[in-house]
């Protein structure tokens, strides 16, 4: 299609000004982070970054006090990583197995129990959040990572996905693998894993961003500040900024929110490599 | 080597829908056995019926005399060749033709010897290490013939393997299917709705029309005496003419078109209304006027090899083809002098089609 330069020139203008309407406020955090909490005191939020990175980044990362609880910033990206990797992995798993079963079994209510399980898509967690609470605690799972992680695992969505996905491999492959040999779970394995691969990148993407950020759940599971995740870390380090009658220890809280940003971007950039490659390969 | 019987299968479906009505073949060893049809006649259904991918509802399927009726596909020595290949797109096509050994356990040495074996037969030996994907629709389908052929299966189940091929393509697999099957002398059968493929690689060719075996014989059986008139139409192309007639009170004649006198080979009832049919190549032209048919050219159509004339024989036969070897020029409404042999009648009954 013929371009003038007139319309790149514009075009490109909405998007340089989209992309700073996005990243000026990550970006000014990020400077902010890296002066002293004097310097933000008197001067307030900061351009330019200034030479306090390794200082308040350090004593964040280790030391329990600067996040005013009595846990750091390690453990608690600790705690996320295992939230939002069980939480992605045990999606992928459990969705992808459903979905085997409702597509490739036709057992009489499968039509029904998918559409149970879609319809759970209409209800948000906050929805069966006592419930679930009471049902955890019952279970003595509180403050423990499998409470904070198998509640959670069902997904409507993922199932979903993979249900429209294998739906969309074409029958003479099951045929040839059944002529071949393949039992359901070799088929499973053998062929649907590997033809899945792009779909399990992406919905570990969505999900681990999704866990990463979990905020309500950890909160009402945790009471340990040992299983603090970083979202909860976050809202502790603001809570306490004025007590005490203290200078308010504002670059720390922006170095805490900078750092909990971090891994869920890393996963997006890496894996999006691998989904973007893997469709591009990938043919039926 | 095996022996392949089905003793009145049938298939209904849950819905009551019967795809196939009773069937009863046996293909002797290493026989090329064609299904051919229409679509909607049964002819794939009954080769998953074979395959065991399709349950029989009733009657019985016989592989070597043992029923495999509720046999899995697996486990009835028997492999496929899918019309969109069915190869694993993950796998390169050396893994595409060892996961079915790979599955009945087999060493890796053995597994080895045999994809190697079947590659160069297939000559596929430079492809081993691509993926399917990588591969022009022939060699695709030429590893899917591998992935049937390394485990030496009793019988061949090809679901029209050639349709999604270019012209020229089809041509070539078709003589290479041909030769490996003799060469390894495997009972194979085969569908398509081709049916120069039918006529060219069958040893027996059964022409299918909704759900029955309309006719089961030799190609050259089921061009020369078509059990029914579906038959005759559907085998041969163009296709057969066919026209109203009545069978003359000598017995010995036919009436067409406007008076147009057949003479017949065998005795018919006389006065009986017949359908008479006549393939377009066995109509022949005389420039002596002996012939006992006047008709007018109506179109023509030169092919170059041959060409083709619509003609009109006068009421209820006004659109009939003929094929003539070479090129020849005739101008619209030009009166031609024709005869058809008295062997090359074929009558059929207005009511069943079957041939008289």
């Amino acid at each position: 299609m013929y371009q003038s330069k007139w319309r790149i020139f514009t075009n490109h203008t909405i998007l340089v000004l989209g992309s700073l309407f996005m990243i000026l406020p990550v970006w000014i955090a990020f400077a902010s982070s890296t002066h002293t909490r004097e310097y933000i005191f008197q001067n307030g939020l900061q351009f330019w970054p200034g030479g306090e990175f390794f200082t308040n980044y350090g004593a964040i990362l280790f030391d329990a006090e600067a996040t005013k609880g009595r846990v750091t910033a390690l453990e608690m990206l600790f705690n996320s990583m295992v939230l939002g990797l069980g939480f992605a992995i045990g999606k992928v798993i459990i969705s992808m197995m459903a979905a085997y079963a409702i597509v490739y079994f036709r057992f009489k209510l499968a039509v029904p129990l998918f559409w149970i399980i879609f319809s759970t898509l209409l209800l948000p967690l906050e929805v069966r959040i006592v419930p679930s609470y009471e049902v955890v605690a019952n279970l003595g799972l509180l403050n423990s990572y499998t409470g904070l992680i198998l509640p959670l695992i069902a997904s409507a969505t993922g199932t979903f996905f993979f249900r429209q996905f294998y739906r969309s491999v074409p029958d003479e492959l099951l045929e040839a693998a059944r002529l071949d040999g393949a039992g359901p779970l070799r088929f499973f394995i053998d062929i649907l894993v590997p033809l899945s691969v792009t779909m399990i990148a992406a919905i570990f993407i969505i999900m681990f961003v999704v866990g990463w950020n979990q905020y309500l759940w950890p909160l009402l599971m945790t009471t340990d500040d040992q299983l603090y995740t970083i979202v909860i870390g976050i809202k502790q380090v603001y809570n306490s900024l004025y007590e005490g009658g203290q200078i308010p220890q504002f670059p720390k809280a922006f170095a805490l929110t900078i750092m909990a940003s971090v891994p869920p971007v890393l996963v997006v950039v890496i894996f999006q490599r691998m989904f973007i490659k893997g469709l591009v390969e990938t043919e039926k | 080597m095996a022996t392949v019987t089905l003793n009145q299968a049938q298939k209904t479906y849950p819905n009551g829908f019967k795809a196939i009505h009773g069937i009863d073949l046996k293909i002797e060893h290493g026989e090329f056995t064609v299904l051919v049809g229409p679509s909607g006649c049964g002819k794939s259904t009954l080769l998953r019926m074979i395959a065991g991918l399709e349950g029989i509802s009733d009657g019985e399927i016989s592989i070597d005399d043992k029923v495999v009726n509720t046999v899995a596909p697996a486990d009835r020595d028997i492999a496929m060749v899918f019309q969109n290949y069915a190869l694993y797109p993950h796998m390169n096509n050396y893994d595409n033709m060892a996961y079915g050994l790979k599955n009945r356990g087999y060493s890796k040495a053995e597994i080895d010897t045999k994809v190697r074996e079947a590659a160069r037969i297939l000559q596929l030996e430079d492809h081993l290490e691509r993926k399917p994907r990588q591969l022009s629709g022939g060699q695709r389908q030429r590893v899917a013939m591998g992935r049937a052929i390394v485990r030496q299966p009793k019988v061949f189940l090809f679901d029209e393997p050639l349709s999604n091929l270019d012209a020229k393509l089809r041509v070539d697999m078709r003589l290479e299917i041909k030769n490996l099957q003799q060469r390894l002398g495997i009972t194979s059968v085969y569908v398509t709705h081709d049916q120069v493929e039918a006529m060219t690689l069958a040893d027996r060719l059964i022409v299918m029309n909704g759900g029955v075996a309309e006719q089961i014989g030799s190609p050259i059986d089921v061009y020369e005496k078509p059990a029914s008139q579906f038959v005759a139409g559907f085998i041969g192309s163009p296709a057969m003419n066919f026209l109203k007639g009545k069978v003359s009170d000598d017995k010995k004649h036919v009436t067409v078109g406007d008076g147009v006198e057949l003479e017949l080979d065998h005795d018919v009832e006389g006065g009986r209304e017949v359908t008479v049919g006549i393939r377009p190549e066995h109509l022949q032209m005389h420039n002596d006027g002996n012939g006992r048919i006047d008709a007018g050219v109506r179109m023509v159509e030169s092919l170059g090899a041959e060409t083709l004339a619509y003609l009109d024989f006068g009421a209820n036969a006004d659109n009939v083809t003929l094929r003539l070897q070479g090129t020849h020029q005739f101008a619209q409404g030009e009166k031609l002098n024709l005869s058809v042999p008295a062997d090359k009648i074929h009558l059929f009954d207005i009511e069943t089609g079957k041939r008289i």
